[in-house]
């Protein structure tokens, strides 16, 4: 799971605009302009921490359906799935055709014509079985060699087919040329940058000249850590350091850029900072005020990744890894905008002539809407003599429908109905398993509790926990665990905020070896740092020139041994080096000084606090558990489990790990959680608060790897000695967990086979974990579609298919809901970004996603880019989407509308999720069950009807074996076995 | 098996399955990806046997090389085109090191591929691309060398433009097409000539005896002109001297060809030519000037750019290049076993490093940590004891990626260009201009209905 931006204060610049005048005003202006238009570019930091948020960021206020529609123009990018893929979705009966009425009903009606046709009627007409595509271009062919006059559409419906018995297609087509006015070619438009107007006119594409130079220094700006020589003069900004850099004498310019040097040494001499410079080349450009807005906008998103970089650490500059540069967007534009200027000065000899150019769109056949309209005519069984004894309105106004229902306009109808069938496929089922009886024997006591991350992907992890050992209890909360921690490990160099991405944290936690082991530690340290000298020194003397020549030379060969056995036998090689630093790095015992230090706790830089007090932690501890509903009668042993994910070679390693704990490992959280719980103090305090932990429970942490599903426990030495059995059994029922696990997991990967079973499929996931030619070595979050909050035992028994986030709540332990609006308040934006992100990099992997990762080249430590000088690509490469079906979240909250509504509206942030429809939502009754669907405005609406089942199977594998579709939810009953 | 059929075998093996999958492809049919897996695996499998085999046998036997006759492709009068293949103590561990580099590659790609639209292409090609790399080690005369030669270039370039349906990588084949034909054109000349003024091409008749230790043949300034003309042609396959610069823009395919054909085998072709050559080479000691003077220039300006490269691939594009102008130098100085060593073990260490390549990240946090978060800043070594502006000098040229492309670009090509409009006045038919080329259409998006 992972977490989001907010980003409610999105374009508040909207209403007022200053006007332009004076020399200050028009600064300000500027700024403000940029401001704007910033909103628009991707906000993916560097791609060590990878958040996941929603693309579309900048139009949350508004509403889901229109915003798709609206970005998809902005970005020239795809607002849904196409329709051929949610045509091929209704022929696998993905999408029913009562879905399309359902959606089509909740449509405003409209007559066309009285008595015979509707809008409802002419658009179900347009969606089933949909049209004929016409793309504008062949249509003269279709006429003369195709078959469109020779017969009509084979797959009409019969109705229709039989209304129009006695037409002939070539009277119909004749008829619809008559009456239906060609197109006019579409109008000339201006252009909105330069770029346009150069390519209309002479052929050249601005871009590619422009762009080559500007990564090339951006990306040297920007460098992390790559480059053997870093920028000079880096500390006077990007615009002070290029231009000095790039006009010294003596350089040779590429074409059409020869003029930069004399306008840099121009823009030096004047003293002009990157605004001057911006409101310099606007005028000479002559871009006038009111067209700054779109001017600038359309110049930055031409190279959307590097400026939403630069705006990100211009932002926020901690988020750059290692060396924090200064950065500014307003002096990225200014560089752009000035070889943009001389370019255009070189090409077109003046550099507002292009201004007057006009850019005609490509051409489309004038019988386009002809040919629509006579593919309509037939889908709607409309013959042509009523059509021709229409009067001029009514057919207006059918042409009019006609054209409305456009392509975009259908696969938006088509793409809510394909979320009305995973809506139903999800609802009606969850409420038939709540509706039997629990699927969980009751003990006195449970054997364990095991407290996972939310994550989707640890759904099928607990349903095995839970199908090994009916005695265990599983739990969800977001996998920080309430510890918002600044933290740093025995081999980290300095600390690494553990909690979502929104949150500070304001405490500091850190790993030190016991006083005992501190020799250890000594070494330990020394033979990193020695490790750390040879291989850096490796890795540079390998490259350069001198020292790369004896190198290369001598020691290259060795080189073999690695490369040979890595890609070979990744699980063997991945192991040996495990064993060798088990044999060569002493590993000092180690213990996290979490308890507050009191005097002088404060570090007067950074402001974190050292640690917690035990009220502190008792907080902490209550965060967890309170709303989970686990008051009393734990188990006797309670495993908090932190996750992450390992994988080689994957710049993207960081979007498969726990982003509610902001993109790292939660396995330090999950330590520090169970150690807080474990203390006197702690426990008596949060027995005033109403959680009362049995004398003989015992917290223990551990961490869970997603992609190698291998399973760690800390802290095994402080448990006391009579607790080892329940550990031995937890452990052993892990073990068999974790081959179930991965057992689901590989139906999924193509690379597995069919025929891997058992613990040949945990040693198939393990050496994806090492294997570096792996692109994917996990699916991450791929096919997550479902959020439920609510108690474990409605879920519990029911195969989700790892597509649901599970967070504990329960609502009878919570009358004030205030729990719930912490729940929500964090999942809900954590789910919400996560599913978003999904949603855009799918429909639209090259404008939203950053396509295949099989090109991707590291730049500058802080992201990829295609090839060696392209843009930064934002968000998820094809080969994590490519199982994903793209619907929005569904939550469903175990709670009352009305319950919800309250906490939804007490949070700018949820409304703009939830009442702009981001998300779907639905609440589940906590009493009876029953289920209500948010459908906006407030308005709640019943479930009913029954046609999904809810099928029985004696455990998950018989339910998903030789299956590597997606899987309809199913009730696990062991006791159906004998029955079936 | 006689070690004649063993060398066949050899060449032969990525041959068949190259003309087998084109066929299957040709004719509409699939082979899925566990198949193509297993065959590659297989293939590669049985060829480091035979190459072992081989090796084994040669060794108890210490013989020096094995010649086989295949007769003559063709023949026209006085010439002939003689189908030889050789291996000897130079052909053989090139041979060898090819093998297991492409069979790593091979095994890589399998996993690396998986699902990708062209799976089936990359095969196709990788093993195209072994056979010309095979038939180029293993010819045994500059005619069946430039076979294999323009097999390599070929698939190189259809390798780079691997992601057809994006521009920028179509873009940049064409420019590596571009250069090397200009750089193949010096091959055809030196062909050309060397059967023009010696009759003959084949190594037999151009040296004589065994390698090492073989004796030039041919003298004259003719020697001298053919000489020079391979030395630039074997720049242009191993991007060195006037032809380097192409290297980065190679880095547009899939990580595992670039790391086979510009960290493994095709970017050392031009090595070998060189090696295979080298009694001729030192016969002239212009081209010998000539092949030290290209490789340390290129040497000097590749370790210059790479140290301001920002970006994985690239710097190890211009790494590679720095140590091929240095294996040229060494060639030159007549360091010949040592040039082999640096050579094998160059290839090995960037075949890793370029399939290793987008692991820098995680790679250098690991550094950084375990160095306690002090790196020790790089580039203070003799050039901080330039003046600062000499500094920023330098850092521009390097940023400019030494003004190749500016050069090419500007000098170059449009010199080409305005020659070629001048060439046209006398074509009077072609004088009309044509009707201008509309700019490549953007990928129709769907238009709004």
């Amino acid at each position: 799971m992972s977490a989001t931006h907010s980003h409610s204060e999105t374009c508040g610049c909207h209403d007022h605009v200053p006007p332009s005048g004076a020399v200050d005003e028009r600064h300000e202006r500027l700024r403000h302009v940029l401001d704007h238009a910033a909103h628009y570019l991707p906000t993916q930091g560097p791609i060590g921490v990878f958040v996941h948020h929603n693309t579309l960021h900048a139009f949350q206020h508004q509403g889901f359906e229109n915003s798709v529609i609206e970005a998809a123009q902005l970005f020239e990018a795809e607002p849904f799935l196409s329709e051929e893929e949610y045509q091929k979705a209704r022929e696998q009966g993905r999408i029913l055709d009562e879905d399309i009425d359902d959606v089509l009903n909740r449509e405003p009606d409209a007559e066309i014509i009285p008595g015979r046709l509707t809008r409802r009627k002419l658009r179900r007409a347009l969606l089933i079985p949909g049209v004929r595509r016409v793309n504008g271009l062949d249509i003269a062919w279709q006429i003369e060699e195709g078959d469109w006059l020779q017969r009509f559409r084979s797959d009409l419906p019969p109705a229709s087919a039989h209304l129009l018995t006695g037409d002939t297609p070539r009277q119909l087509w004749d008829i619809c040329a008559a009456r239906v006015r060609p197109q006019a070619a579409p109008a000339p438009h201006r252009p909105r940058r330069p770029h346009e107007a150069i390519l209309a006119a002479k052929g050249v594409d601005l871009d590619r000249i422009v762009h080559p130079p500007l990564i090339r220094l951006v990306g040297a700006y920007l460098d992390q850590g790559i480059a053997y020589w870093p920028m000079p003069l880096r500390e006077e900004g990007l615009l002070v350091a290029s231009r000095r850099i790039m006009s010294q004498p003596l350089s040779i310019y590429r074409r059409h850029l020869s003029g930069v040097r004399a306008e840099f040494l121009r823009q030096e001499e004047k003293g002009m900072n990157a605004e001057d410079v911006v409101l310099d080349t606007l005028e000479r450009l002559a871009v006038l005020p009111g067209d700054w807005d779109e001017f600038i906008t359309a110049e930055l998103l031409a190279l959307r990744g590097w400026a939403g970089m630069i705006r990100m650490l211009e932002n926020d500059v901690t988020l750059a890894p290692h060396d924090r540069v200064k950065c500014s967007l307003m002096e990225f534009l200014a560089l752009r905008l000035t070889y943009t200027l001389v370019a255009v000065q070189d090409l077109m000899d003046d550099t507002s002539t292009w201004r007057a150019i006009t850019v005609t769109p490509l051409k489309m056949d004038p019988l386009t809407p002809v040919a629509r309209f006579f593919d309509a005519a037939q889908l709607i069984g409309l013959p042509g003599n009523v059509i021709a004894a229409l009067p001029e309105e009514m057919f207006e106004q059918l042409a009019h429908e006609i054209a409305a229902c456009n392509e975009t306009e259908r696969r938006r109808l088509l793409h809510l109905a394909y979320e009305r069938r995973h809506e139903r496929g999800i609802l009606i089922p969850l409420a038939k398993h709540r509706a039997l009886p629990r699927t969980q024997p009751e003990y006195d006591r449970l054997a364990a509790q095991v407290v996972f991350c939310i994550d989707e992907r640890e759904e099928s992890f607990r349903r095995a926990l839970e199908e090994v050992d009916s005695c265990m209890e599983t739990v969800g909360a977001a996998g920080f665990f309430g510890v918002a921690i600044d933290y740093a490990g025995i081999d980290d160099a300095s600390g690494v905020s553990l909690c979502p991405v929104v949150v500070k944290p304001g405490h500091s936690v850190r790993e030190v070896a016991v006083d005992e082991h501190a020799h250890l530690h000594e070494k330990r340290q020394w033979l990193r740092r020695a490790w750390a000298k040879i291989t850096r020194n490796g890795f540079i003397s390998s490259r350069t020139l001198v020292r790369g020549w004896i190198s290369t030379a001598l020691l290259g060969f060795f080189s073999l041994f690695p490369l040979v056995f890595r890609v070979l036998s990744p699980r063997a090689y991945g192991r040996l080096i495990k064993r060798l630093n088990r044999a060569f790095l002493p590993e000092p015992r180690t213990e996290v000084t979490f308890m507050r230090d009191d005097k002088a706790s404060r570090d007067a830089t950074s402001g974190l606090v050292t640690g917690f007090t035990e009220p502190e932690m008792a907080d902490r501890v209550y965060s967890v558990l309170g709303p989970a509903g686990l008051h009393k009668a734990h188990a006797r042993l309670v495993v908090i489990l932190g996750h992450g994910s390992t994988s080689l070679n994957n710049p993207y390693e960081s979007a498969y790990c726990c982003g509610a704990c902001g993109g790292r490992t939660g396995a330090p959280n999950a330590r520090i959680f169970a150690m807080m719980a474990n203390r006197p103090g702690v426990r008596a305090a949060l027995r005033e608060k109403g959680i009362i932990i049995p004398e003989d429970t015992w917290f223990i942490g551990g961490y869970h790897d997603t992609c190698s599903d291998d399973i760690e426990f800390f802290d095994v030495d402080l448990m006391p000695e009579d607790h080892h059995g329940d550990l031995n059994r937890v452990r052993q029922s892990i073990d068999k967990a974790r081959v179930l696990n991965a057992d689901e997991r590989v139906r999924r990967f193509g690379t597995a086979g069919n025929e891997i079973r058992g613990e040949r499929a945990l040693r198939h996931v393990q050496a994806r974990s090492e294997h570096i030619a792996e692109p994917r070595p996990e699916y991450g979050h791929c096919t997550n579609a479902v959020a439920y909050v609510g108690r474990r035992e409605h879920t519990h028994g029911l195969f989700m298919d790892r597509r649901a986030f599970l967070i504990s709540y329960d609502a009878t332990k919570d009358p004030d809901n205030q729990a719930l609006a912490r729940v929500l308040g964090a999942v809900i934006p954590v789910c919400g970004g996560i599913s978003l992100e999904y949603y855009f990099s799918t429909v639209d992997n090259e404008a939203y996603g950053s396509g295949t990762k099989l090109p991707h080249n590291i730049t500058g430590l802080v992201g990829v880019m295609n090839g060696f000088q392209g843009d930064l690509r934002t968000g998820l490469p094809v080969q994590t989407v490519e199982l994903h079906e793209p619907v929005r979240i569904l939550f469903i909250v175990e709670t009352t509308p009305q319950r919800l509504m309250s906490v939804i509206k007490a949070s700018r942030e949820l409304v703009e999720f939830v009442c702009n429809r981001w998300i779907r939502i639905a609440t589940m009754d906590p009493d009876d069950g029953h289920i209500e669907i948010y459908r906006g405005n407030d308005v709640f609406e019943p479930l009913v009807g029954d046609e999904e089942p809810l099928p029985v199977t004696p455990n998950s594998r018989t339910w998903y074996r030789g299956k590597s579709e997606h899987l309809p939810l199913a009730r696990i009953d062991p006791h159906c076995a004998r029955a079936a | 098996m006689s070690l004649e059929k063993l060398s066949l075998a050899l060449i032969a093996t990525p041959g068949v399955l190259f003309l087998m999958l084109s066929l299957v492809w040709l004719l509409g049919g699939d082979i899925p990806e566990r198949a193509m897996s297993r065959l590659t695996k297989g293939a590669y499998v049985f060829l480091t046997l035979v190459v072992s085999v081989i090796y084994w046998k040669m060794w108890q036997t210490d013989m020096h090389s094995i010649r086989v006759s295949l007769g003559d492709w063709f023949s026209v009068s006085h010439y002939h085109f003689p189908l030889t293949i050789l291996l000897d103590r130079l052909s053989l561990p090139i041979v060898g090191i090819t093998i297991i580099l492409a069979g790593i590659v091979g095994a890589f790609s399998v996993r690396y591929l998986h699902r990708d639209p062209g799976f089936h292409r990359f095969f196709l090609l990788l093993h195209l691309f072994t056979f010309g790399a095979l038939l180029v080690f293993m010819a045994d005369s500059l005619d069946l060398l430039l076979a294999g030669w323009e097999i390599v270039g070929i698939t190189s370039v259809l390798l780079i433009s691997f992601f057809q349906y994006r521009p920028d990588p179509v873009r940049n084949a064409l420019r590596v097409f571009g250069i090397y034909r200009v750089a193949d054109l010096f091959m055809l000349l030196a062909v050309f000539l060397a059967h023009h003024w010696f009759k003959t091409a084949s190594w037999n008749g151009m040296f004589s005896g065994e390698w090492p230790g073989h004796v030039n043949n041919l003298d004259g300034p003719a020697a001298t002109v053919v000489a020079v003309l391979l030395v630039f042609a074997a720049s242009g396959k191993s991007a060195q001297g006037p032809f380097c610069g192409w290297l980065v823009r190679a880095m547009e395919g899939p990580t595992p060809s670039s790391a086979v054909f510009y960290g493994a085998i095709s970017i050392h072709a031009g090595a070998y030519l060189l090696l295979r050559i080298e009694p001729l080479l030192h016969y002239s000691k212009i081209a010998t000037g000539l092949v030290i003077f290209i490789g340390l220039t290129t040497a000097v300006l590749g370790t210059l750019v790479h140290r301001t490269c920002a970006d994985a691939k690239t710097s190890l594009a211009y790494a590679s290049q720095t140590q091929l102008g240095l294996i040229f130098a060494e060639i030159g100085l007549g360091w010949t076993t040592f040039a082999i060593i640096h050579l094998i073990s160059h290839a090995v260490l960037r075949t890793l490093q370029f399939l290793r390549s987008p692991s820098m990240l995680r790679d250098y946090n690991r550094v950084h940590a375990a160095a306690g978060g002090q790196i020790d800043p790089t580039g203070e070594h003799y050039e901080s004891l330039l003046p600062k502006h000499v500094q920023v000098a330098l850092y521009r040229i390097a940023l400019g990626r030494g003004f190749y492309d500016a050069v090419v670009d500007r000098f170059i090509v449009m010199l080409a260009v305005r020659l070629a409009q001048l060439l046209a006045v006398f074509e009077p038919r072609f004088v009309s201009k044509p009707a201008p080329q509309p700019p490549v259409a953007e990928p129709v998006r769907s238009p709004a209905h």
